[in-house]
């Protein structure tokens, strides 16, 4: 692998990272499996580049990029809390939207955004060689993300939350809103996944309706792979392992790509991921089989 | 204090399906009473506990707090004044925290969650204390994630978490039956222990004849929705278990002929 790739992958990887926090605080956290990601991963990218290529300032459409794809979370939220409608089924009917919304916020298919300013222009000709400075760009923001993440997991409110996802009752009877957090979770996952959205548009070059596509599975393939890596009972080490499980993932899928002997091509992207995530799925399970029939074979 | 007036509740109404679970309950509990409540399954027990407690909606009726009307109330709000024990081992704390987060979590209960951090050492000695009356040391688990505790164990922080913040109502639904004998008397031991020092108002719901007479002042047979008898602690010395049983049987058997004068033969 060339340093080039070594470097590109480490930045996708990084970018993701926040993608697998937002996936984190529904699936895990907050027990609400939201496929609302794929679309607003877009979103965060189709507002972001669409302000930028009017002029306004890049920062400030990485930040309405982010308060967009929140407010795609709390549709989904309130469709689900609201309605009764499943929460799965919510989610794909916001993703569903999206995909039009998307291609009205653009107008097009697609926003290049070369020779564009980005977030990442003041950082230009600092002496950096720009490909180091992208990944250090974006191992901040996901840093800084996910320290912000564990901050607030720990919190009161935070602590909350995660009741929410594992025990309704107790919560309620505990005075906790139930709903309240599941909104404010839905906004900030989402939220989390629309700014990485955005970073990536900007990064990249581009928005396009399609990038979004299989978000939802690259984000929980990153949570499970950090999670069977690192079990840990601490957010911050479990929050981390979220972005370590995404830059994992991306290396993986990239010496998969490249390994000739295999044979694969780049449209196998998609079967490698499910047998990536299948593996880490079952990897835990078979380690605990087989740690069990050997402790009956020392007994014997 | 708490005081329901008239409080009805009907499940599934209009269709074919629809239940009277409660049928008219006129019950007035004073300030540091201990109530002990009985009837057979299905009887609107565990529905009296949850409307005063919020989780279920009366569809008439009214329900006072001290004279304040929480009728309309939902229940997150009325955990200011209520703490709860359910039956579940497993329904009352979070199995995938760890025990001092959900003690936190009953530490901060009835009030808003802020940004402040959940576990502080100051927080930690207190939690501490409080589970080293259990003898259980389960005052150096602190950090043990609470799913790894047995149903006993979970019961008994249960317990204790529902004492963290001051609150003048505490509702016990069955929370001993999912327990061995010896736990299950350490639990109401501890429970006595802490209604006496903080003078709660108590309902305790109880399948057990012999808890219903020994705990508390009080105590109440429903059946079908209504209170059909409402022993005071006077009369209630001369109880034995076999008369409660006898009540018990006669309103089974009666059903809903039960009527006034069977209720004066009773009382």
């Amino acid at each position: 692998m060339s340093l080039y790739a070594f470097l590109g992958t480490l930045e996708i990887g990084l970018i993701y990272g926040l993608v697998a926090i937002g996936v984190y605080l529904t699936f895990r956290i907050l027990d609400f499996p939201d496929l609302t990601v794929d679309g607003s991963f877009t979103l965060g990218a189709a507002v972001a580049a669409t302000l930028i290529v009017t002029g306004q300032n890049p920062y400030l459409a990485t930040l309405l990029g982010t308060l967009a794809a929140s407010c795609a979370g709390l549709v989904t939220a309130w469709l689900n809390l609201r309605f009764n409608i499943l929460h799965l089924l919510a989610s794909i009917l916001t993703m569903t939207a999206l995909y039009t919304i998307n291609l009205r916020v653009m107008g097009k298919p697609n926003v290049a955004l070369i020779m564009e300013p980005t977030v990442l222009s003041p950082f230009e000709g600092l002496g950096l060689p720009d490909m180091y400075m992208k990944v250090i760009f974006v191992a901040v923001c996901a840093i800084v993300g996910g320290l912000l993440v564990a901050w607030f997991l720990r919190t009161q409110y935070g602590l909350a939350m995660r009741s929410v996802g594992s025990n309704k009752r107790m919560a309620q009877a505990n005075g906790i809103v139930v709903t309240e957090k599941v909104y404010v979770g839905l906004a900030l996952s989402n939220g989390l996944v629309g700014l990485a959205g955005a970073l990536f548009a900007q990064t990249n070059g581009f928005a396009d309706s399609t990038m979004g596509i299989g978000t939802i599975v690259v984000g929980l393939a990153a949570v499970i792979i950090g999670e069977s890596l690192l079990a840990s009972r601490s957010m911050l080490v479990i929050v981390m392992s979220c972005i370590v499980g995404s830059v994992l993932y991306r290396f993986a899928v990239s010496m998969a790509l490249n390994a000739d002997f295999l044979g694969f091509q780049a449209s196998d992207l998609n079967l490698i991921t499910a047998v990536l995530v299948a593996l880490a799925l079952v990897f835990p399970k078979l380690r605990n089989e087989w740690k069990a029939k050997r402790a009956i074979k020392e007994q014997i | 204090m708490i005081r329901c007036e008239n409080l009805h509740v009907t499940f599934n109404r209009g269709l074919p399906t629809e239940k009277l679970a409660l049928q008219g309950i006129d019950l007035t509990i004073p300030s540091g009473e201990f109530v002990t409540v009985i009837g057979s399954n299905g009887a609107g027990k565990s529905t009296l506990l949850n409307t005063i407690a919020g989780d279920i909606k009366s569809t008439q009726g009214k329900i006072y707090f001290d004279d304040r009307d929480v009728t309309k109330l939902p229940a997150t709000r009325r955990t200011k004044d209520i703490a709860r024990v359910f039956q579940d081992p497993l329904a009352g704390t979070c199995g995938n925290l760890t025990v001092e987060e959900n003690m936190s979590l009953a530490y901060g209960r009835g009030k808003r969650g802020t940004l402040a951090s959940a576990l502080n050492n100051k927080l930690r000695k207190v939690f501490k204390e409080q589970l080293s009356r259990l003898n259980l040391g389960l005052e150096d688990r602190l950090d043990s994630e609470m799913g790894l505790l047995s149903g006993g164990q979970r019961q008994s922080v249960s317990l204790l978490m529902s004492a963290l913040q001051p609150s003048s109502i505490l509702l016990l639904d069955e929370h001993t039956a999912a327990l061995d004998p010896k736990t299950a008397a350490l639990i109401l031991d501890i429970s006595s222990q802490i209604i006496k020092e903080k003078q709660l108002t108590v309902m305790m719901v109880t399948h057990s004849m012999r808890q219903a007479l020994d705990h508390g002042s009080r105590t109440i047979m429903l059946h079908e929705g209504k209170i059909i008898f409402d022993l005071a602690s006077k009369e209630r010395a001369n109880y034995q278990v076999k008369d409660l049983l006898n009540l018990f049987a006669q309103a089974r058997t009666d059903g809903a002929e039960l009527d006034d004068d069977k209720l004066l033969l009773g009382g």
